[in-house]
C-alpha cells in the first residue's frame, strides 16, 4: 500500500555513519558515501538558497559556493535541491528529522509521527496520491484505534456489570439473613408485601371505591387475563432469547439480567405464599415468634418453589437458576443458626 | 381517536395510553414523538367524555359528591361551582359531538389535569377538587389497568393528599412516611436494574470518569453523597484491579456522607454499607478504606469534617434523586456541592434526574411536566418488561409512587420558592469546570443501552461535551455530567 520511493536505500539507517572532518559532514562509509542532511547543514542550505533569489534562482554550483562546505558535492546539492523545489516550504516545518530520513520513514513511522509532520512527509513525496494515501492511512489508524477501544470497552463493560450483580448478591444474601434472623425492626410487613401477588387486593386507600361503574371494567379484566397468561414461560423464552441476541452477553456468565429476574421473582413468591402471609402478618413484629418463622418458612417456600415450577413447567435454564437460588437461600437461611 | 386529534390536540403524547393495551391501539401511537409541552391542557374539556352518557354519569357524581361534601354553611360556594359547572358542560356539549371515541387515558389525563386545578387554585374549588377525585378514584388502582390508569392512581392520591393537608388536616409527608419493608425495597430495586438501565447508566458513566481522572493515581479518595447500597463501587473496584496500564490497584478510599438527621438507623446501614464494601474489595483483592463524614443537624455538610490525606486524587460523587434514592434538600445540597468546591476536589460526578421545568408556568403546568414525566418512566419499564406486570407494580409501588408523592407535595410547596433547576447549570454558575466526556464513556454507555429495550437511547441533546443524557424515546430521563474545580485539563 506505501511504497518508499528508494526501497534500495531504506537499510542506510543501520549503516555506519562517521562525520567527516571539521565541515561536520556525516556520511556513510559506503563505497559510495551518502550525505546526511542534518538539521544544521539544511539551515545552512536554506540560507544560501535564500541569499541566491528562492529555489527557483538558485543553482547547486551556486548553493555550493555560498555554502561553502568542505566535501559537499554537487551530486549532493543537486538532489537535495530538487526535493526542496518540489517540497514547496519544508524549511517551514523542518522539524528533527532530516530530509532523507522523512523521506525513508516507513508506514509504520507515519502512525507515530503527529499529523502535521507526517502530512508534510506526504507532501514532500512528490506524489499527490500519496497525500491521499497519508490520509487514508490515518483515518484507517483512527478506526481501527476506536474499534479496538470499543472492544476495550465492552470487555470491561461485561467485567464492571459481573462485578455489579456479585455485588448485589451479596446484598440479597444479606437481607435473606437479616429477614430469617428476625433482626433490627422485626416489623416485616406481608400486607405489603402480597398486593402484587394478589390481584384482588387493591390499593389500600381506594379499597372502599374500588368500582368500575363503566364498560371498560370487562375490558380491563380481559387486558389482565391476557397478561396473566403471557407471564407464562413463553414470555420468559422471549427474554432469554433476546438477552442471547446480544453480542457480548457470554453465556457463561450467567449473570444476565434476565436471569436474575427471575431468581427474584422466586424468592418473591416464596414469602408472599397466601399460606405464609397470615401467619407472619400475626406475629410480624412479635421478636418473640422469630423461631416459629424461621421453622416453618423453608419448608413452606421449598414446596411451594416446587409447586411453582410445576404450575409454570418452566424450560430448563429458569430451573437451574430457580434451585440454585433456592439452594443459596435455604444456605443463607441454616447459617445464623448453625 | 383521529377526529379528537385533528380537532383539539394534534401534538399530544398518546404513548402512555396505548403501549400497554394491544386491543386499543390507535393510530396517534405514531405520535408519541410530539411535543407534549405544547399541549395545553386546560382548553381541552371537550375531550373529557367521549359520550353524552358517560359525562351524564360525571355530572351526577360530581353533583351527588358535591351535595355530601358540601354542609348548608358552604351554599354560597355551591352556588360559584354551579356556574362553573354550567360553564364546563356548555363546552362539554360543543365538544361531546366531536369526540367520536372515548379514550380512558386522556380522560384520566383531563381529569388529573382539572383536579390540579383545583387543588391549586383558591378554597372555592377545594370542593370541586375532591368531586373530581373521588371520580378518579373510581376510575384507577395502582396495580390495575393500563400505565396511564396506574400513573393516574398515584397522582391521584397525591393530590388527595395536597387537599386534605390544604384543609387542615395533616401535613403531607412527602413520601418519607411511606416505609417498605426492607426486602421489597431490594427486590424492587434488582427489578429496576434488570428492567432499565437508570441504576447502571448514572453508576458506570460516572465510574468511567473517575477511572479516567485517576488513571495514574496510587491513592484515590472518593466522597460520596449518598451511598446507599454502595452498588456504584464494586464494579469501579473491579475496574481498578483490572486495569492495565498505571500503577496495580491503587488504594481506594471512600468517604461516605451520611445525615445525621434521621440517627442510629441510617449510621448503621452506611456502616453495613461500608462492611460489605470491604469484604467485596478483600474478595477481588483491592486495597480499600471506608469512612464516614456525618452532616450537620441541618443537613449542612463541613468540609472540616472530611479526613483528607496529602497525595489523594479527591473525587467527589454526587448521586441525586435516583429513582430509588431519597429526597435531598436543595440547601442541603448545595452545601455539600459548594463545600466539595473548596476542597479542590479533581474530579466531580454527578448524576441527576432531567425533570427541568418545561414551562415557565405554575403548578398546573408543572404538574403536567411531572405527570408526563413518570408516565415516560412507566413506559420505559413497561417495554423492558411488557408481560412481568407483578415485577413491575412492585417498583412502581415501592419507588414510583412514593416518589409521585413527594414530588408533587414538594412541588406545591415550592410554588412560592421557585424551587427546581438543574444542579448542572448551578455547578457551572459556581464556577466548576465542565471535563469532557471521552469516547470509551460514550461507547461504554451506547453499550449498556444496547442490553435493555430499544427506546433508550444516549445522546448529548445540548452542546455542552461533559454531559450524557438517558433519554427513552424523545424524552429525558436521566443525565451524568462530570467537573472539576482544578485548573489543569484532565
Amino acid at each position: 500500500m506505501f511504497h518508499p520511493k528508494k526501497p534500495s536505500s531504506m537499510s542506510s539507517h543501520e549503516r555506519p555513519m562517521c562525520v567527516q572532518g571539521d565541515s561536520g559532514l556525516v556520511l556513510t562509509t559506503d563505497p559510495k558515501p551518502r550525505l546526511r542532511w542534518t538539521v544544521e547543514l539544511h539551515e545552512r542550505f536554506v540560507d544560501a538558497v535564500t541569499q541566491l533569489g528562492g529555489p527557483d534562482k538558485a543553482t547547486p554550483k551556486t548553493i555550493m559556493r555560498v555554502m561553502g562546505v568542505k566535501g559537499l558535492t554537487l551530486y549532493h546539492l543537486k538532489s537535495h535541491l530538487q526535493k526542496f523545489r518540489l517540497g514547496k516550504q519544508p524549511h517551514k516545518d523542518f522539524n528533527d528529522h532530516s530530509m532523507k530520513d522523512g523521506m525513508r520513514a516507513s508506514s509504520l513511522d507515519l502512525q507515530r509521527n503527529n499529523a502535521s509532520s507526517s502530512g508534510m512527509m506526504g507532501r514532500s513525496m512528490n506524489d499527490g496520491n500519496n497525500v491521499h494515501i497519508t490520509d487514508a492511512i490515518r483515518m484507517q489508524m483512527e478506526v481501527n484505534r476506536r474499534l479496538h477501544e470499543q472492544l476495550e470497552v465492552q470487555r470491561h463493560l461485561q467485567l464492571r456489570i459481573e462485578a455489579h450483580g456479585k455485588y448485589m448478591q451479596t446484598i440479597l444474601e444479606k437481607a435473606c439473613q437479616t429477614v430469617l434472623a428476625g433482626d433490627g425492626s422485626g416489623s416485616y410487613n406481608k400486607a405489603a408485601a402480597a398486593p402484587e401477588f394478589g390481584p384482588t387486593v387493591s390499593f389500600p386507600s381506594l379499597q372502599d371505591l374500588n368500582i368500575y361503574g363503566s364498560s371498560e371494567h370487562l375490558e380491563n379484566l380481559h387486558h389482565q387475563n391476557m397478561e396473566r397468561d403471557s407471564f407464562l414461560p413463553a414470555a420468559a423464552d422471549n427474554f432469554l432469547g433476546k438477552k442471547r441476541s446480544v453480542p457480548y452477553t457470554n453465556p457463561s456468565s450467567g449473570k444476565s439480567p434476565l436471569i436474575w429476574a427471575d431468581d427474584l421473582r422466586l424468592q418473591e413468591l416464596g414469602p408472599t405464599d397466601d399460606q405464609i402471609g397470615p401467619l407472619s402478618l400475626d406475629r410480624g413484629s412479635d421478636i418473640d415468634s422469630v423461631s416459629d418463622i424461621y421453622e416453618t418458612k423453608p419448608m413452606l417456600s421449598g414446596d411451594h418453589d416446587k409447586k411453582y415450577e410445576a404450575k409454570m413447567d418452566r424450560p430448563s435454564p429458569p430451573q437451574r437458576t430457580a434451585a440454585i437460588s433456592a439452594g443459596g437461600m435455604q444456605q443463607g437461611r441454616s447459617s445464623p443458626f448453625g | 381517536m383521529a377526529m379528537v386529534m385533528d380537532l383539539g390536540f394534534p401534538s399530544f403524547d398518546y404513548s402512555t395510553t396505548t403501549t400497554s393495551s394491544t386491543t386499543t391501539m390507535t393510530a396517534s401511537s405514531t405520535d408519541e414523538g410530539s411535543n407534549w409541552n405544547a399541549w395545553s391542557p386546560v382548553v381541552d374539556w371537550e375531550a373529557l367524555f367521549g359520550d353524552q352518557e358517560d359525562f351524564q354519569n360525571l355530572i351526577d357524581s360530581m353533583m351527588d359528591e358535591n351535595v355530601v361534601l358540601h354542609p348548608i354553611d358552604q351554599l354560597h360556594e355551591e352556588e360559584e361551582e354551579e356556574k362553573e359547572y354550567n360553564n364546563l358542560s356548555r363546552e362539554y356539549h360543543m365538544a361531546a359531538a366531536a369526540a367520536a371515541e372515548d379514550s380512558k387515558g386522556l380522560r384520566l389525563i383531563h381529569l388529573l389535569t382539572a383536579a390540579a386545578e383545583a387543588v391549586a387554585g383558591p378554597n372555592e374549588c377545594r370542593g370541586l377538587a375532591r368531586v373530581i377525585l373521588v371520580r378518579l378514584k373510581e376510575l384507577v388502582s395502582p396495580t390495575d389497568g393500563t400505565n396511564m390508569e396506574r400513573l393516574a392512581a398515584y397522582f391521584t392520591d397525591a393530590l388527595q393528599a395536597l387537599l386534605d393537608a390544604a384543609g387542615g388536616g395533616k401535613q403531607p409527608h412527602g413520601g418519607v412516611g411511606v416505609e417498605h419493608h426492607r426486602t421489597d425495597m431490594l427486590a424492587a430495586f434488582q427489578l429496576l436494574q434488570d428492567m432499565s438501565p437508570y441504576v447502571k447508566f448514572g453508576h458506570f458513566t460516572a465510574n468511567q470518569a473517575i477511572l479516567e481522572a485517576v488513571a495514574h493515581d496510587r491513592r484515590v479518595h472518593i466522597v460520596d453523597y449518598d451511598i446507599m447500597e454502595g452498588i456504584q463501587w464494586a464494579p469501579l473496584m473491579q475496574a481498578l484491579v483490572s486495569r492495565k496500564d498505571g500503577p496495580p490497584a491503587p488504594h481506594l478510599r471512600i468517604t461516605a456522607v451520611s445525615r445525621s438527621g434521621t440517627g442510629r438507623r441510617s449510621f448503621g446501614t452506611i456502616q453495613e454499607t461500608g462492611r460489605r464494601l470491604a469484604n467485596f474489595a478483600a474478595s477481588i483483592g483491592q486495597p480499600f478504606s471506608f469512612h464516614q463524614c456525618r452532616l450537620d443537624a441541618d443537613e449542612t455538610f463541613r468540609p472540616s469534617s472530611l479526613k483528607l490525606v496529602r497525595g489523594e486524587a479527591l473525587v467527589v460523587n454526587c448521586m441525586l434523586h435516583l429513582l430509588h434514592f431519597s429526597h435531598r434538600t436543595p440547601d442541603s445540597i448545595a452545601s455539600f456541592l459548594s463545600g466539595a468546591r473548596t476542597l479542590n476536589p479533581r474530579l466531580i460526578t454527578l448524576v441527576e434526574e432531567e425533570m427541568v421545568p418545561q414551562r415557565d408556568g405554575g403548578f398546573v403546568d408543572r404538574f403536567m411536566d411531572l405527570l408526563h414525566h413518570f408516565s415516560t418512566i412507566y413506559d420505559s419499564l413497561e417495554a423492558g418488561f411488557p408481560m412481568q406486570w407483578r415485577a413491575r407494580a412492585l417498583v412502581e409501588r415501592v419507588f414510583l409512587g412514593p416518589r409521585i408523592m413527594g414530588s408533587l407535595v414538594r412541588m406545591y410547596r415550592a410554588q412560592e420558592t421557585g424551587e427546581g433547576g438543574s444542579w448542572e447549570k448551578w455547578l457551572g454558575a459556581v464556577g466548576f469546570r465542565p471535563v469532557s466526556i471521552s469516547f470509551a464513556n460514550h461507547c461504554q454507555a451506547k453499550l449498556l443501552l444496547g442490553l435493555y429495550n430499544d427506546g433508550y437511547r444516549v445522546g448529548e441533546w445540548e452542546l455542552t461535551t461533559n454531559k450524557l443524557v438517558l433519554g427513552w424515546k424523545l424524552r429525558r430521563l436521566l443525565s451524568a455530567s462530570i467537573w472539576t474545580s482544578q485548573d489543569c485539563d484532565l
